[in-house]
């Protein structure tokens, strides 16, 4: 006779944002629910490796560059001085104490945290590993499946303690003289900063003709531009032909735009993307299904193919958001409850946390030109903002894009300083179907960054105070 | 001096925690670091360490007690307060760290080594042992019943279609019961042998009720699951179609097979004397490919907490009309629209929020806007549907002399521009009938509770036009002859065809007659036209053999049914009408006799 299973109504598997949200709306509905991961606490890849020690870091690379530019307005630094001891624990103790805060806000909803590894034995049990003790089981009448992604690496490089992922970067284990960072996406440009600011020479290498492929150009542009200042070099269409260890480091032989030379580099930072972390042990005794590219294949309502498993997040399909991933869960959960829900988000915002910051939601440029859809864009450039002037940082834009005939609100873009919190106007208006006269009779408050919306707005009536841009007739 | 030891500040948000032992007492020599209590907090149980050293002059909690961050445990005399306070925190932390390996503050994270949490690495990435358990014989398993779909949360057994002792598989039918949506077969969700069986056929049984305990369920091992495969195949063959052999042969070392026996295939599921087979299915349509992100081409301009409600009340959003600038939808134009919606249903509203499955799961569709008339014909019909009871009388009438005298006089008739229909006779021998036996042109005043007798004889007649059906009234039946009701019914009836009809003229008849014979069948159920209590229906007429004077003769029969509202009349009335009809219909004569 094997251990004793015990039951509960949801066992999510995965304790990132998606996975603890989903346990905790859970348990706020009165279900018994059983919370699987292999951490000490809940948080998953964006708390212990993701988002929040990628940000953390990415705020002291403000602070350092902040501190040199004063010097612009007449304020100067010494050369400061960098403890990366001391950055990484503050770092560590970010995380310490937001993934501690969960335990215990786990705790308090009487969600059962267990530690270990979960697989599925079918529909209605998972077995649960963790070293030091004994295998348990647990029925369940639903579960959610948020095990999340994992940094995927290019085929055939070396092993090599200089070639790192994202997570190794964000280990921060020392701060190489040089690194080269291959794929100009978002987490290869948000810890080439950090490295930049740091002090070391970076070198990103992109295979497309452009960083952050897939974002709106003019608002890449201002990045872009602040990129070539404080990255070493930028090599665009260009491909990693090789990479051999050698005596001093990662010798790289490019293909493309760069050819020739060989270079090599301390440290090695692959980010070339991210793939769901669908290979789940027992997977294939339940119905699940999985589509070619690996995500588990889902219903509205966030179901798969096996009525009792559910699965959000990274594990089910782009973009591999954690804001997408909580809202997930908490679909998937209200569904369980018996509620009538679907995940059906108009806009769900994206942004890279670079300096500055580039974010966006709704229908981008790109897109309305790919569907052909006429759009009208209406962008106001920071350079007109007496906010960003104030902050001697006038390299940002605000665009909205907007549908011609109604005049509503389909998507928003913003580069600049702070542009991630900015956005969250922009994903209100698209889902809110707002009208451009809606976001411009709303008054904001001067000064800030968040005029822009509204001067963008006012824009598109060729009526926009602080910049005179007449509409065309 | 003596110094105070408060306690520290333990981590986030733990404010108090239960004091579960002193561990020094009064003249104890402590030194600073050292342990002074155990404290049980909502994350952990932790030895507290003394920020102070010195003796201990008096200890100020005891066990059992609550106590609080900042409050004073004990003082020391001689103390060693240098830098005591700055001290506390880090250093009650670090003792955590040591003394507690589960405590999850800082320190304690676990060494990163293998880069992502080790609970959901990828199969490839742990060794197969660990699954072994897999393997271990299993206990005893239940099976309940599962979800079946969109609001089924119940349904009648109509058959158990294993037997204790039965070996079962996974996939195998085993119960077959009768929801409201249709007849179907269970399959199981586990394997291995039937060791009970809790239902019976008859009785109703709920989503999650235990229908069977199965021993040695997946988990059996290897061998006997394979033979477990095996067996079903030949045992099961009369109840369950047999395994493709594929299956059944399949090799038992297979530590797996029981529990990776494939997919029943679908051709499998689709026999079986006509009912099939049906895994449960999800509440909503498992798409074959992954949810896309949102096409914001399709989206219609609603706040999302306006989407959501008119999830919850079934509505499709992109079906409503939104009032608000450039057409947003507001809460409120869902509320309007659920109320045409269920004004068009007539006064059920609960019917008509019901929400209408997705059809595009099983094929094309076509959506196409409700015309007035059709929606006019479908709210007064769902209301007469829903108020009267219906009962509907049927009979026949001999037509065979109305036949003769209509053709007989067919080109007098149209010397005077009349072509008499046998609906114009009809009229008259139903405003007869209605003189004859008022109830029929009568209403129901339910609010207060009397019966409404009309003294005049406008007769409707139902018109099919491309537009959906229409009701011209024809006024004063009674004080006009056939002639004239045949040129009036054929105005009226040209007049609906062309669309001239006025809202007049369809108003104020206390019956109806609706004439389907010029289509065929043999007999029909009019639904009554409230607020009139009766309608008659006309089929097509037909020779027929009748035994008249010892013998068989052909006769022309016309089939006749009367709907009625049974509030009112009872059947005997109804049957004494018809007749009474009939009669009239056989001989007209009776029309002047006693009409």
């Amino acid at each position: 006779m094997s251990e004793q299973a015990t039951t509960t109504q949801l066992a999510v598997i995965g304790g990132g944002p998606g996975g603890y949200a989903s346990a905790f709306l859970a348990a706020d509905l009165g279900m018994k629910v059983a919370l699987v991961d292999g951490e000490v606490n809940p948080g998953g890849i964006c708390l212990y490796r993701g988002c929040i020690p990628s940000k953390a870091l990415l705020h002291a690379a403000r602070v350092l560059s902040e501190a040199k530019e004063a010097a612009h307005f007449g304020i100067e630094f010494q050369q400061p001085k960098i403890d990366v001891n001391r950055l990484r624990a503050w770092k560590d103790e970010v995380i310490g104490k937001l993934t501690g805060g969960l335990g215990q806000i786990s705790k308090q909803r009487k969600v059962e945290y267990i530690r270990g590894k979960a697989s599925l034995l079918d529909a209605k049990t998972i077995s649960i590993v963790s070293d030091g003790s004994a295998e348990r089981r647990v029925n369940f009448e639903h579960a959610i499946l948020a095990t999340g992604s994992f940094p995927a690496m290019l085929p055939g490089l070396p092993q090599s303690p200089r070639i790192i992922d994202s997570t190794g970067a964000l280990d921060l284990a020392d701060v190489p003289r040089t690194m080269l960072v291959v794929g100009g996406g978002y987490i290869g440009l948000e810890l080439g900063t950090v490295y930049a600011a740091l002090g070391t020479q970076v070198e990103v290498v992109e295979m497309l003709d452009g960083l952050l492929p897939g974002a709106d150009r003019d608002l890449v542009a201002p990045l872009a531009k602040r990129i070539e200042k404080i990255f070493h070099k930028v090599l665009l269409n260009t491909k990693v032909a090789e990479m051999k260890e050698g005596k001093s480091g990662i010798q790289v032989k490019f293909e493309g735009a760069a050819d020739g030379a060989e270079h090599v580099y301390e440290r090695v930072l692959v980010s070339v993307g991210r793939k769901p972390k669908s290979g789940i042990e027992g997977l294939e005794k339940t119905r699940v299904e999985k589509d070619a590219r690996g995500f588990i294949k889902i219903n509205p309502q966030r179901r798969t193919a096996e009525p009792t498993i559910y699965a959000i997040g990274d594990v089910a399909g782009e973009p591999m958001l954690a804001h997408k991933a909580s809202h997930e869960g908490r679909t998937a959960v209200e569904a369980i409850h018996g509620k009538k829900v679907a995940f059906e988000p108009r806009a769900i915002p994206a942004v890279v946390f670079t300096d500055p910051e580039v974010a966006w939601c709704g229908l981008t440029e790109t897109q309305a030109a790919q569907e052909n859809r006429p759009v009208k864009v209406a962008r106001f450039p920071w350079g007109a903002s007496g906010r960003a002037t104030t902050l001697d940082r006038n390299d940002g834009v605000t665009k909205l894009v907007i549908d011609p005939e109604s005049e509503r609100v389909l998507g928003v873009g913003i580069t600049g300083i702070g542009a991630g919190d900015l956005i969250a106007e922009g994903v209100l208006a698209v889902e809110m179907a707002a009208l451009a006269s809606d976001v411009a009779l709303t008054i904001h408050p001067h000064p800030t960054l968040s005029e822009t919306l509204m001067e963008a707005a006012e824009v598109f009536y060729g009526q926009a105070t602080d910049i005179y841009r007449p509409r065309k007739s | 001096m003596s110094t105070e030891f408060r306690l520290p500040e333990l981590g986030e948000n733990i404010e108090k925690g239960d004091l579960l032992k002193v561990l020094v007492s009064v003249g104890d020599e402590i030194s600073k670091d050292q342990p002074v209590i155990e404290l049980e907090t909502e994350k952990a149980t932790l030895e507290v360490p003394s920020s102070v050293g010195g003796k201990v002059e008096s200890v100020n909690v005891k066990a059992g007690e609550q106590v609080k961050v900042g409050q004073v445990i004990l003082t020391v005399t001689d103390g060693d307060q240098a830098g005591a306070r700055p001290a506390t925190e880090t250093k009650s932390r670090k003792t955590k760290a040591s003394t507690n390996g589960t405590e999850p503050e800082a320190g304690s994270l676990e060494p990163e080594t293998g880069g992502r949490p080790s609970a959901l690495t990828t199969a490839a990435e742990t060794s197969r042992s660990a699954e072994e358990p897999l393997a271990a014989p299993g206990g005893d398993a239940e099976f309940r019943l599962p979800e079946l779909g969109e609001n089924i949360e119940k349904g009648d057994l109509l058959k158990v279609l294993v037997a204790v002792g039965d070996l079962i598989r996974k996939e195998q039918p085993v119960v077959e019961l009768e929801t409201e949506k249709a007849t179907l077969e269970v399959p199981s969700s586990v394997a291995g042998r039937v060791k009970e069986i809790h239902v019976k056929a008859g009785e109703k049984v709920k989503v999650g009720q235990l229908i069977l305990t199965v021993e040695g369920d997946a988990a059996a091992g290897p061998a006997k699951a394979g033979a477990d495969a095996a067996h079903s195949s030949q045992s099961a063959a009369s109840s369950a179609p047999a395994q493709p052999s594929a299956e059944a042969g399949e090799k038992p070392a297979s530590p797996l097979s029981a529990t990776t026996v494939p997919e029943v295939p679908s051709a499998e599921r689709a026999g079986r004397g006509g009912t099939v087979t049906v895994p449960p299915i999800p509440a909503e349509e498992v798409p074959r490919a992954l949810a896309a992100e949102p096409a914001i081409k399709t989206l219609v301009p609603a706040a999302p907490s306006v989407r959501r409600m008119a999830r919850e009340l079934g509505v499709d959003i992109a079906q409503v009309t939104g009032t608000g600038p450039a057409g947003r939808i507001s809460a409120e134009d869902v509320k309007s629209h659920v109320r045409g919606l269920s004004q068009g249903a007539g006064t059920r509203a609960a019917g008509a929020t019901m929400p209408m499955p997705d059809f595009t799961r099983w094929g094309a569709v076509e959506r196409e806007p409700m015309r007035a008339v059709r929606r006019s014909t479908a709210a007064r019909m769902a209301h007469a549907w829903t108020t009267i009871p219906h009962v509907t009388q049927h009979d026949k009438a001999d037509i065979t002399q109305l036949e003769q005298f209509r053709k007989q006089y067919s080109t007098k008739a149209e010397a005077r521009g009349a072509k008499p229909t046998v609906t114009a006779f009809a009229l008259k021998v139903a405003a007869s009938a209605l003189k004859l036996f008022p109830k029929f042109a009568a209403s129901i005043d339910p609010a207060r509770e009397e019966i409404l007798y009309k003294k005049y004889f406008h007769i409707g007649v139902a018109v099919d036009t491309d537009r959906g059906l229409l009701v011209p009234v024809i006024r004063d039946v009674d004080r006009k002859n056939i002639l004239q009701l045949s040129i009036e019914l054929a105005e009226a009836a040209e007049k609906a065809r062309t669309r001239k009809l006025a809202p007049e003229d369809m108003e104020g008849g206390v019956f109806t007659i609706t004439n389907l014979g010029g289509i065929g069948g043999t007999a029909f159920t009019p639904i009554v036209n409230w607020p009139e209590v009766a309608i008659l229906g006309m089929s097509r007429s037909s020779l027929q053999p009748v035994y008249i004077d010892n013998q068989f003769q052909p006769r022309l029969m016309l089939p006749l049914s009367l709907s009625y509202d049974h509030r009112l009349i009872d059947g005997a009335d109804a049957a004494r009408f018809l007749r009474w009809v009939a009669e009239a219909l056989e001989q007209l004569l009776l029309v002047s006799f006693e009409g």
